[in-house]
């Protein structure tokens, strides 16, 4: 009797949901929400925009937040896509594991990492660890690098940003910031830093630092040529041989990741990023089209 | 003795120096400091009149109530993250002290702030590994508090147990202590506290400390089993508490959260005293020893992510392992609803309690929680 009475009510239940989620439901169109690296997201913006001038009926929003904050909303299912301009952490593999996310990998772009200073600062070149030096806060001078005698002010971003990640795990030893560091909420930020002072140091992804009137870095800033140690030769981000051939010692992959096998709508605008058409995008936003390496583990990645 | 207590003290020492050196060494990179505020109120409904705790009988309770706006829960949070490595937190909570049916029984019932929570967090010495000392989260709820996520909506199995059954279960949300987390592999992760084993209610009682420890086992992606034990001896007659805990948490079908929670709580200090033959005609008075003990199942489904979910929660009570007549069972369902940002929550539910006693009759209580998180 109670069962029968219980197995009605849910019925019943069942019934009014229905009318009330159905509305809803049939209102949300499926768009693929992409979300993650403040270094990336003017050149996915601009591949959502050119995919869906193509394909109207493939909706893509896109936001930043950090790569950080990409992961996490990737593994909390608020997101489709994460972009990230660094490598997840053993943690972030591990919480994935935890709530059931399988992610996988797409390197959609390589960037030049860049150090930037005043344009009226002399100096040309640094090593790996002369740029770590100074971002740990051991050296405050430029003399002490063959600069000019002036204190070094240090521009960076915040520890959600994958460059901050990226450049504390491969330039400064895994060793933290100086506390006297600047920390910005983007690129954009640190290059009007930059500019403003002369003392000044920053690091941003090279489509940044681009004027694309002029294919020069933008008036104002100088991009430094990096070496990997005092004995190597220095290269410059914007030399694009010496990023594909890892001469020049900061560079980095950009990555994309799903959760498991994409779906058909996310493989569509992968393949679209990592085609010819994305691919002249990347490369008309200042960064670098991916090597084979990364193009067999792409299209492993997407079976 | 001397020798034993002065070893002692010199692996404590060892074990600060140890500690304080490798906090030295790290640089301070200035991060945000954080504010937030978290607040959640209902309006609660009696959809019944003759229940054993909605009874509107003026004969049977004296003081009959069919609905009430309660304001249940303000916390105000400071966190500073020193280093990459070091962040501290600072809650002050601001609890309600009137139950579902009654008031504390004083002449002012307004909300009182107190400490919760007040700790350093070290993630430096290990990789994976995280070390909380001061006043902290107990691992016994935390484990299920962070799944059930709807604190607003209702407290978990053991955390709630006392406002739902009466039996008083001698664990806490919080403790001062040292809390250690980590992880040695994906598949295995580990945690361990010890805590004076009072709570955040009241300072160190006795000299005996309570310890607790869990081993989390993640076989697949989304399947996690949880182990918890917890030991505490309560006094020099050879007296103790320990609690066993094993919670299932469920995460392999997309925007689907299925978790379960089973626990039982044994004390030395919860007996009945019953008269039974001693065997020689004689009637005497002898305690006889109860557990305490219960479950919950609850799954929570995505219908519009980070804006409306559902959630059902299925939880057996049984508070006296002598007297299944104290059994109980309670069903909560409703919706998390954010209509316009996840800071603003609309959490209707409905409470259903069910008694094993053939003489309580069933409650069902409607609420509208409202959350606020800033």
């Amino acid at each position: 009797m109670f069962y029968a009475k219980f197995k009605k009510a849910i019925a019943i239940a069942e019934i009014v949901l229905a009318f009330i989620f159905a509305p809803i439901l049939l209102a949300q169109k499926k768009m693929i929400q992409v979300k993650g690296s403040d270094t990336m997201i003017n050149l996915v913006q601009i591949l959502a925009e050119e995919y869906m001038a193509k394909n109207p009926k493939s909706p893509i929003a896109v936001s930043g937040g950090g790569s950080g904050t990409g992961i996490t909303a990737l593994i909390n299912g608020t997101c489709d896509i994460c972009d990230t301009s660094r490598d997840w952490k053993d943690k972030e593999f591990s919480l994935a594991w935890e709530k059931g996310i399988k992610p996988r990998l797409f390197a959609i772009a390589v960037d030049g990492l860049s150090i930037i200073v005043n344009e009226k600062n002399p100096l040309t070149r640094l090593t790996m660890d002369q740029v770590g030096a100074i971002y740990r806060g051991d050296v405050k001078n430029w003399k002490t690098v063959g600069g000019p005698d002036m204190p070094i002010s240090l521009y960076g971003r915040q520890s959600n940003s994958g460059t901050y990640t990226f450049l504390q795990e491969h330039v400064l030893n895994n060793k933290n910031y100086s506390p006297d560091m600047k920390e910005m909420n983007g690129n954009a930020q640190i290059i009007e830093g930059v500019k403003a002072d002369e003392g000044s140091i920053g690091y941003v992804g090279v489509g940044y630092i681009i004027d694309k009137a002029t294919a020069k870095p933008m008036k104002g800033l100088k991009v430094l040529d990096i070496a990997k140690d005092a004995k190597s030769e220095a290269y410059s981000p914007m030399d694009k041989a010496a990023v594909d051939s890892g001469k020049y010692p900061v560079a980095r992959p950009l990555w994309q990741a799903t959760n498991g096998k994409p779906s058909a709508d996310e493989a569509a605008f992968i393949l679209f990023e990592l085609g010819p058409e994305g691919q002249k995008i990347v490369e008309g936003e200042g960064f670098y089209t991916i090597g084979a390496k990364y193009i067999e583990a792409n299209a492993k990645n997407l079976k | 003795m001397n020798a034993r207590k002065n070893k002692k003290v010199a692996s404590i020492a060892r074990l600060v120096i140890l500690a304080s050196s490798g906090l030295l060494a790290q640089s301070t990179t200035p991060s945000p400091q954080t504010f937030s505020t978290t607040i959640y109120f209902d309006y609660s409904f009696w959809a019944t009149n003759n229940g054993y705790i909605t009874n509107t009988d003026p004969k049977v309770n004296a003081n009959p109530m069919t609905n009430k706006f309660a304001f249940r829960r303000a916390y105000f949070t400071y966190e500073n993250k020193i280093s990459d490595d070091l962040k501290f937190r600072f809650r002050l909570d601001a609890d309600n002290t009137g139950r579902l049916t009654a008031t504390s029984g004083t002449k002012d019932d307004r909300l009182v702030p107190f400490v919760k929570h007040i700790y350093l967090d070290w993630a430096g010495l290990l990789p994976n590994f995280s070390l909380k000392i001061g006043m902290t989260e107990t691992m016994a709820f935390k484990i299920a508090e962070d799944r059930w996520g709807l604190r607003s909506v209702a407290k978990t199995l053991v955390d709630g147990y006392k406002d739902i059954t009466g039996a008083d279960i001698r664990t806490s949300s919080a403790d001062l202590g040292v809390n250690l987390t980590g992880a040695i592999s994906k598949e295995l992760r580990y945690g361990a506290m010890v805590m004076n084993g009072e709570g955040y209610s009241h300072p160190e009682l006795n000299k005996y400390k309570k310890f607790g420890g869990y081993l989390q086992v993640v076989p697949v992606p989304g399947l996690n089993v949880w182990g918890y034990a917890e030991y505490e001896k309560l006094s020099d007659n050879p007296e103790s508490a320990k609690m066993y805990k094993v919670d299932v948490y469920f995460d392999m079908i997309s925007n689907l959260n299925i978790s379960g929670e089973l626990f039982t709580y044994n004390s030395d200090q919860k007996y009945n005293k019953v008269q039974q033959d001693d065997g020689s005609g004689n009637i005497v008075t002898v305690n006889k020893h109860y557990n305490i003990g219960g479950y919950s199942i609850f799954g929570t489904y995505k219908i519009i992510i980070d804006k409306l979910n559902i959630f059902v929660r299925f939880d057996n009570y049984r508070p006296n392992s002598t007297d299944s007549d104290k059994d109980m069972s309670l069903v909560i369902a409703g919706l998390d609803w954010a209509p316009i940002h996840s800071s603003w929550k609309i959490q209707p539910n409905v409470w259903f309690y069910n008694y094993k006693d053939a003489n309580k009759k069933s409650d069902i209580v409607v609420n509208v929680t409202f959350f606020l998180s800033f």
